[in-house]
Parts: C-alpha cells; sequence; structure tokens
C-alpha cells in the first residue's frame, strides 16, 4: 500500500519524527507506513491523516486503485 | 510511564540474568563444550535484550512512546514463533539426541533446550520483524 504521507509532511514541514509525536508512534512505525511496510491500524492511519489534515480516502493509494 | 516501569523492570531482570550467570560460571570450575553452547545462546539472548532496552529508552527519552501498536503485533508474532519452536523442539530434541547419539535426556536438559530454543527463536524473529516493518 502507498502513501502521500511523505509529500504531506513536506508540506506541512514536518519531519518523520514530529508526526511520530503527534500521533503517539515511534519514528520507525511512520517510515514503515511511507515505505509501504507497514499497515496501520484504522485508529492510527486516522489520527495521521487528522494530523496530516486529510482524509484517510486521500492519504492512502491501495493496490487495486 | 507505563513504558518506564517496563524498561525499569526488564533492567532489572537483565541484571539478575547476567549475576545468576556469573555466580553459575564462578561456580562451575571447568567449563565444557556444551556448557559454553548454553552460556553463549544465554549471553546473545541478554545482549539483544539489552538492546531493546536500550532503544526503548531512546525513545522514551525523545518523548516518544517505548512502545506502539507496531511493536504490541511484532510481539504477538514473535511470541508465536517462540511458542511453535517451543512444542517442535521439546518433540524433537528428545528424539533426535536418543537416534543420533543414543543418550537419554533429562527432563531438566529438555526443559533448558525448549526455553533457550524459544527464547532465541523469539528475539530472532522479533528483530527481523522490527527491521522489516510488519
Amino acid at each position: 500500500m502507498k502513501t502521500h504521507i511523505k509529500e504531506l509532511r513536506a508540506r506541512y514541514d514536518l519531519t518523520q519524527e514530529d508526526l511520530a509525536r503527534k500521533v503517539g508512534v515511534r519514528r520507525e512505525t511512520i517510515l514503515f507506513i511511507e515505505k509501504g511496510n507497514y499497515n496501520p491500524s484504522l485508529q492510527l492511519a486516522h489520527d495521521i491523516a487528522k494530523a496530516l489534515q486529510t482524509t484517510i480516502n486521500d492519504l492512502f493509494i491501495f493496490e487495486d486503485e | 510511564m507505563k513504558g518506564k516501569k517496563e524498561i525499569i523492570v526488564a533492567t532489572v531482570l537483565v541484571a539478575m540474568v547476567l549475576l545468576t550467570l556469573f555466580f553459575y560460571l564462578m561456580g562451575t570450575g571447568e567449563i565444557e563444550f556444551n556448557q559454553i553452547l548454553l552460556v553463549g545462546i544465554v549471553v546473545i539472548l541478554v545482549g539483544l535484550a539489552m538492546y531493546i532496552i536500550w532503544d526503548r529508552i531512546k525513545n522514551v527519552q525523545k518523548g516518544l512512546p517505548a512502545k506502539d501498536e507496531r511493536l504490541i503485533n511484532i510481539n504477538y508474532k514473535a511470541g508465536y514463533y517462540a511458542f511453535i519452536a517451543a512444542i517442535w523442539s521439546a518433540v524433537f530434541t528428545p528424539l533426535f539426541f536418543d537416534v543420533s547419539s543414543g543418550y537419554e535426556l533429562k527432563g531438566g536438559d529438555v526443559t533448558a533446550i525448549v526455553v533457550l530454543v524459544s527464547g532465541f527463536v523469539f528475539v530472532v524473529s522479533y528483530l527481523y520483524l522490527y527491521r522489516k516493518g510488519n
């Protein structure tokens, strides 16, 4: 699963650590989500989308899209 | 706060294991090859446990959680693999020794091997999943 997290982080000038602190996870978790190596829970996906002022649908690119 | 408590408990446990190992080695006298192997595995396990503790302390100092949902999932997965390894080693270790050398293992030996194998599998799978992501 691909994501737009990196682009949105750049837009809001956030580092992976800043975003991790905002949503209450470790920095590596954000890294693995960005690389598509980890599928977050719905709650975490929601928290990340909220922190980046977007929606889950706009944040994640699903395989069949 | 919960993360800090876990770190303290884990640090105390690691210190106790190291102390036990120290007294064991002091009281053994001459060390045989199989003892070196067992002590080696224990040292590897303790070393990796110390790495995990250090990693958590580093995160807590930065204001990040000691563990999050990814690490909890990794714990469950690694625990599952360790459980499977424990079952297989409990069944096949006595058989292996019996068939290969005709030596019948004592119950205590089998227990020690099962604990070491499952601990080793837990740590290896934990670190693999930790680096892989999921």
